[in-house]
Parts: C-alpha cells; structure tokens; sequence
C-alpha cells in the first residue's frame, strides 16, 4: 500500500511539474504581459518599465528557472497586475466557487445517480426514455446558453430572481442550477451505461436464478460493481470543484475562481495563471489518488495483495 | 435588492424620494460595466483606460481645471477658479477655497504642490531588474513608492515639468523647463487630477493609496473589489453642492447579454458597454432607453511602411482611398457616429481645422495608385486582435472586401494579444488601433501617439523626417498661426503624403438606462452624476 502511494505521488508530482512548464511556456511565449497588461495605448517607456521591474526582459529559461526557484522556496509569485500575492488572490476567491460547485455537486450526485439506476432498472421503458431525453438535452445544452435561458425565464421574466452577482444566496440558484444539471445529465448516463452492463453479468442471473430477492441482488451485486466506473466520473467532478465553474462565473457574473482564471490568462498574469493551475492540478490528482484507493475498497481484485495472489 | 417589480413600482423612488436609508433619502444606483479597472487600482496614474475614466470623472478625481464632462468637453474651473500666463513657461492658478477632501482636510497649495511632487508622481530613480514574479511594486521605503510605471507615465503627461510654485495658500504657479503652451492642456487632462497630502502618506503602501484615493469629487470610494464591485458614497462637503445620489455601485459583469438582462430584470439601473447592435432590440421595450454617443477616441487603421509592400507610400494611399467609411459608420454603427475630420477634434479650438477631410473614398484612383506602384496583389497581412474593439471583426472583414475591390490583397491574420500585434519576427503591415486626446490640443494625439516618442515610432512601423521635425516644433512653439501651421503639414504627412495610419470612425459608447431616470450621458466615457445632471 505504502508502494502504490508513493508511486502514485512521485506521478503527481511529475505531472504537476508538466502542468506548470506548459503553462510558463505558452503563456511566456505567446504574448509579452508588459504589454498586454499596461494595453495598447501605454507609453513605451511605461511599458519598458514595467518590463524590467518584473525581470520580463530577462531570457526566457533564466524567468524559468527564478519561477521554479521561487516556487521551491515556497513562493507563488505575485500578480503583475496589482503586486499582490497569487496565492492570497486565489484563497481569496475559493470560497465563492466551491459556494457554487459544491452545492452543484449534491444535485450532480442526487439527481444523476438515482436517475441513472432507475433508468437501467426500467430499460427501454417511459421512464427510461423520459430519463435518458432530460438526460440528453442536459448534457449537450452548452452552460451558456442553459444559463441565459434560465436568466431570461426566471429574472427578466417572472422577476423571481436575480440575473447575476454575489449579493445573498438566492444570487446562487441560478448558477448552480446551470452547473448542476449538466453534471447531473452526465452521470445519470453514465449510471445507466454501468448498471445495463453490469445487470447483463451472469453473476446477476445466478443471484436470480438462486432466488435472492431482485432489491438485494441490485443492492448487494449491482450498484457496487456499477459504482466503480461511476466514481471515476465522480472523481472528475471533485477535481473540477476549483475550477470547474470557468463560464457559468462569467455569465452570471460570480466572482470566483474561474472568472479569475479567465482575467489572468488574458492579461497573462503569468504567477497568478499558475498558481491556479497548481491547485486545480493538486485537486486533480487528489481526487484521483482517492478513487484509485476507492477502487481497491469497491473491488477486492484490484487490491494490490489480491494483484500479487493472482499473479 | 431591487427587483424588476420593485422598480415597476416606485420608478419616481428612484429619482426624488426613495427610501433605501433611514436618515439619507437620495437614491442609491447600480451600474453594470464591462470593466470596472483594467490595473485593479483607482490611480489615475496607473489606470490609463477608458473604463479608468468612467469611474473616475466626475466622480472621484477633479484637477485644477477642469472638463466641461455634459458641453464639449472644453476647460472649466475646476479645482483652480483662475488662471493665467505668466510667462511662455509658467501658469499661475487661484486656487478654489473651502475645498474638502474625502478625509475633511481643505486643499491647500501645499496639496497642489505634493500631487505633482516626486514622491507621488515622478518616484525615484532607481531601477533595476529583480526576478521574474518576486518584485513588490510598492517595496521601496515601506510599500510607499509607486510603481515604476507610475513615474513613467507622469513623465509623458508632465515631460518637462521643472516645479510647482507656492505664491501663497490660494495661489500656485506651474513652471515648465521649456515653453509650452500646452500646459493648461495638460493641468486639465487625465492624471494631473489632486489629490490629499494626508492621504497619501498616512495609507499603509501605495496599494492601500491606489485603491482608496483620498481626492476631492463629489463622491468617495467605499469599497473596492478588484474584478467584482466599487461602491462609492456621497462626499457631502462637496464643494460644488451635495451630490444627488447616497451611493453608485459599479458591478462588473463582463457577459453583454447579463448586463442587458441584470437592466431589465431591474437589478441594474445602468448597463454600460451596449453594442451598437443590440441598441434597437433594448429600445423596443419603451421603459428603456439607449444614451451616449461619440467620444474623443478615433479608429484607426495603422501601417508599418517596413513591409516591403508597403513601404511605397503609393499602396498605402491606395488603401485609404479604397474604404468606405461612411458605409461603415451607417452599417455597422446604425449611423450613431460619424467620420471625423482626420486625427482631429473640434475641442481643439483654433487649432481644428475644419476643411480637412480624410482620404475621399475613391476607387478609381486606389487602382490608379497601384497601377503606378506597379502593385501585382502581393499578400499584405493584416493582423487583428479579434474583439479588442467594438465592431472589430465585422469593421476588418467589411475593410478586407472594400480593399479587395480595388485590387488589395489583404489577409486577415487573427492574433490573441497586443504583443503578437507588435511581434517583429514576421512582417507586419496593418493593424487596428484607437486614438484618444487627453487634453485640446494635438500634441495630445498626433505627437504623442505618432511623433517620436509616440507608439507607432517606438515600435518601428512608420517613421519621416519631416514630420519628427514638425514634432518638435509643435511641442514648444508659442506661436500659435505658427503651430496651427504646423499642424496641418503634419496631417498632410502622417495621413495623405506618407500615410502612417488612416482614420475609420469615431468611436462611441451607449449606456442603457430606465428611460425615466433624468440623466444624460457626457460626450465622453465619463459618467457625471453631479448635481446637475440627475433629476434634472
């Protein structure tokens, strides 16, 4: 166990070191952020200034190797835009995308999973069909477009609420709405897709056929071995609880993360680019990390002793 | 928070007797922009922006003298009640009395004095490299040093700027090193605004400063939210009356179609930032309405005359003489702006010259040109930062089809930021850009942006003897029948003889609003909410 975690770290930390060169690399090169972050009308000599007190004119693998020196030391860089530290500016805004994410996550998990089972249970029934359009729409309706069209139905049509900000709760609905449904779509699919192939295992005919009650063969048979590509796409969603909300902020004009995200890289604020990216890819591989270690408790073949015995 | 209901309601609440305090029975607004600051400061010296402008004037920042924000934009008394010349050199300024900052404190020469002191202005002089990401902007002498392009900038706004003078409490003199007779100009442009002396040293860094300035508008910053919200309140010792609102709110929300729905949901009583094709469709509903108009900002058309095509003036001629701009003005901009006469504003004065024009769109003669340039329809790159300008993509699109009518072959390159715009490692030809003029006269514009020092030189496009010369003597001429002289050669140069650039349109800003809110929007990307220009 102490081996598979140690692997699994050293590849986190590998693809975290990936992650970030990429981004230095094509952020650096594909636009000069003095320039871009003083805007087109700046005096030359502003730009120039701002240039050298950031060590922008310095080349480009010696701007690499301060970054990863700092990064080492502990320090994320600040933002070229207002000197402020990246981290403190990313902590700052955490709080108002998982306000979204995490509230969009229970609709995901209570709507899509029961959904999905339901729709496996009663196969090419009403209900099935009725599952699977909902299904269907939800997951192919761009964010954008579910989003404004709630907007239209719900705070310029019938007032009920508001359009956009981060004044009071209600300001939340909307958007979470918007990022629940699609993930809700989403796993509701995947659900089904699992437990129609799980349901046609013979392990399934044999608890029938030896007379198990049908509740308990779904409950005790099904649902755990349909879990396990489930929790992968559940494991996705937890990783994207930091930044998984990138337009669904710009339309309803949420102040978190994603927005944030957004700002940063079209002004190639390169610290605060990364230091996003750094947590999104620690998420990331966090949640990963988990539902590896989940797979060994929902399936005993994976364990890693079981692995050994059977090799 | 107010509902569409809400509105529907009470809509005269909102203009004489809401009662959204106890004791304050002034309405308090919200405003939807795109932007609120590109830098996330509120200095005027760091924010160089159009949406800086917005929220700035009248509002916040007020200098001696001042903008005429709802006539054309002419000089007024602002915080200085008179001026005078001295000398070629030096203006004298009577200082206005009983002016209170937002601390309480009176202005004082001494405050007029510190605002264009090294200390807030010029900083020091030390530079130098520091690694990649590590510097902190305000490290030096606690965090109170500003930010080496706040020293950079007030150098292009003041370049010769030798001191400031006390007479007396109430009386300053401004002296220049060199004549200038555009210093009045530039004691009304933006970025010469005052600000406290208290202020600015009691604020921790120059962070803390730059994001709540201590000045002397009619209303004062509250709290700033980088990239969300900046709430300003009344400053009820308002030298020029009470303000008539308690409180604007300005709520970035970047998404047009958000900000159209946030107005009509009634939770925005302003949605800035409107694009001239969605005018029509807010206006159907007749409890809402369209304002603005143009505003002392040009689109150009740039060219680098290094490019090998390019670098006969005769093909750049040929691409002025094949636009029609009066069909993008209608198009494009629902007839809502015009084509100006050249690089050039009426607020100018005696030195606009009303009989120019520019390049009179004329097929005929950009093929005779090309013909003469023996131009056989080599590829000219045109490269455009899609979307940084309203109408961009259709305005290059539309100027590819007109060049291509007269035998241009001009090829739309799509870049993502201003560096690849000026990315020397392949050719460049054409480009867009805009061009502001920060105070009324055209060394603001001309010589600041296309003379010398300006931008188009400083990254090598376009260069002529001539007009660098003309430069010059535009900057430190007294003679006034001599610069306007002057002038016009420069024009003839720089956008008919060799062209550095061709004007398209004005441009214009639209802010849509309740049609019963009496306010009138400024020619300007200023938003004035004095009293005055609210329930009037």
């Amino acid at each position: 166990m102490l081996r598979f975690t140690a692997t699994r770290l050293l590849r986190a930390a590998i693809t975290i070191v990936m992650v970030v060169t990429f981004a230095f690399v094509v952020l650096r090169l594909s636009g000069d952020p003095a320039q871009i972050i003083m805007g087109a009308d700046a005096p030359p000599e502003a730009v120039d200034a701002f240039r050298t007190a950031w060590g922008l004119d310095e080349p480009i693998w010696v701007q690499y190797i301060s970054y990863f020196g700092a990064i080492f030391s502990g320090d994320l860089g600040r933002s070229m835009r207002d000197g402020r530290e990246a981290i403190v500016l990313v902590l700052e805004r955490i709080p108002a995308t998982l306000a979204l994410t995490v509230p969009a996550l229970v609709i995901k998990l209570a709507l899509g999973i029961p959904a999905g089972i339901l729709a496996a249970l009663y196969r090419n029934s009403a209900l099935d069909r009725a599952v699977m359009m909902f299904a269907v729409a939800g997951f192919t309706i761009p964010s954008f477009v579910l989003g404004l069209l709630l907007v239209l139905v719900f705070a310029v049509q019938l007032g009920w609420l508001p359009s956009g900000g981060q004044e009071s709760w209600r300001h939340a609905i909307l958007p979470v709405i918007t990022l629940g449904i699609g993930g809700a779509a989403a796993l509701a699919r995947f659900t089904r897709s699992a437990m129609l192939e799980v349901l046609g295992q013979p392990y399934i005919r044999t608890a029938s056929a030896k007379g198990v009650a049908w509740r308990r063969v779904v409950a005790n048979h099904a649902l755990p071995n349909a879990a396990i590509p489930t929790v992968t796409i559940i494991g996705f969603m937890f990783g994207s609880l930091i930044a998984g909300a990138v337009v669904v902020e710009s339309v309803f004009s949420w102040p978190g993360v994603g927005r944030l995200l957004v700002t940063a890289v079209s002004n190639r604020d390169l610290a605060v680019v990364q230091c996003i990216l750094l947590l999104v890819a620690m998420t990331m591989i966090t949640a990963n990390l988990v539902v590896d270690l989940l797979y060994g408790v929902l399936d005993p073949r994976l364990r890693g002793g079981a692995r050994k015995a059977e090799a | 928070m107010l509902n569409r209901r809400s509105l529907l309601i009470a809509p005269p609440a909102l203009l004489a007797t809401p009662a959204l305090g106890q004791s304050d029975q002034r309405p308090s607004i919200t405003i939807a922009v795109q932007k609120i600051v590109n830098s996330n400061t509120l200095e005027v010296l760091r924010e160089q922006s159009n949406v800086g402008e917005r929220v700035f004037y009248s509002s916040l920042w007020e200098g001696l003298i001042g903008r005429n924000w709802m006539g054309n934009l002419e000089s007024v008394p602002g915080l200085a009640t008179e001026w005078r010349r001295i000398d070629d050199r030096t203006v004298e300024l009577d200082l206005r009395e009983g002016v209170r900052f937002h601390n309480g404190d009176v202005m004082t020469a001494e405050d007029v004095a510190f605002t264009f002191g090294r200390e807030r202005m010029f900083g020091g002089e030390a530079g130098g490299n520091t690694p990649l990401f590590q510097q902190i902007p305000a490290a030096g002498r606690g965090g109170r040093e500003p930010p080496p392009e706040v020293p950079a900038v007030a150098r292009r706004i003041w370049p010769a700027l030798e001191r400031v003078e006390i007479v007396n409490p109430h009386r300053v003199r401004i002296v220049n090193r060199t004549p200038d007779v555009t210093l009045e100009g530039r004691l009304a442009r933006y970025g010469s605004d005052i600000i406290s002396r208290r202020g600015f040293s009691e604020a921790a860094t120059w962070l803390d400063w730059a994001r709540k300035p201590i000045t002397t508008g009619p209303y004062k910053v509250a709290e700033f939210r980088p990239d969300v919200s900046l709430t300003l309140v009344a400053h009820d010792e308002y030298w020029g009356g009470r303000p008539p609102l308690r409180q604007i709110r300005f709520v970035e929300v970047p998404e047009v179609s958000s900000r159209i729905n946030g107005l009509l949901s009634g939770e925005y009583h302003f949605a800035c930032d409107i694009p001239p094709d969605q005018i029509q469709g807010i206006e159907r509903n007749r409890t809402f309405e369209v304002q603005g108009g143009t505003i002392l900002n040009h689109r150009l058309t740039v060219f680098d005359k290094n490019h090998p095509t390019l670098a006969d003036a005769r093909v750049r001629r040929a691409l002025t003489h094949s636009i029609d701009r009066q069909a993008i003005v209608d198009s494009l901009w629902a007839g809502r702006t015009v084509v100006p006469k050249g690089l050039q504003w009426e607020y100018y004065g005696d030195m606009f010259h009303a009989d120019w024009s520019v390049p009179r769109f004329d097929l005929a003669e950009a093929r005779r040109l090309l013909r003469e340039a023996n131009y056989r329809g080599e590829p000219i790159p045109y490269r455009l930062l899609a979307g940084y300008y309203t109408n961009q993509n259709a305005t290059a699109q539309v100027l590819v089809e007109m060049w291509r009518a007269a035998g241009l072959n001009v090829q739309i390159q799509t870049v993502e930021n201003w560096a690849q715009i000026f990315d020397r490692s392949t050719p460049r030809a054409i480009r867009d850009w805009s061009n502001s003029a920060p105070f009324n006269d055209p060394v603001s514009s001309l010589v600041n942006q296309h003379g010398p020092r300006g931008q188009q030189q400083q990254v090598g496009e376009w260069t002529n003897e001539e007009f660098n010369r003309l430069s010059g003597e535009l900057e430190t001429s007294t003679d006034r029948a001599r610069r306007r002289a002057v002038f016009r050669r420069m024009l003839e140069i720089a956008e008919r003889e060799d062209p550095a650039f061709t004007v398209l349109h004005q441009n214009a800003t639209f802010t849509a609003k309740r049609r019963d809110i009496r306010w009138k929007a400024s020619p300007a990307f200023a938003m004035d909410f004095r009293p005055g220009n609210w329930g009037a």
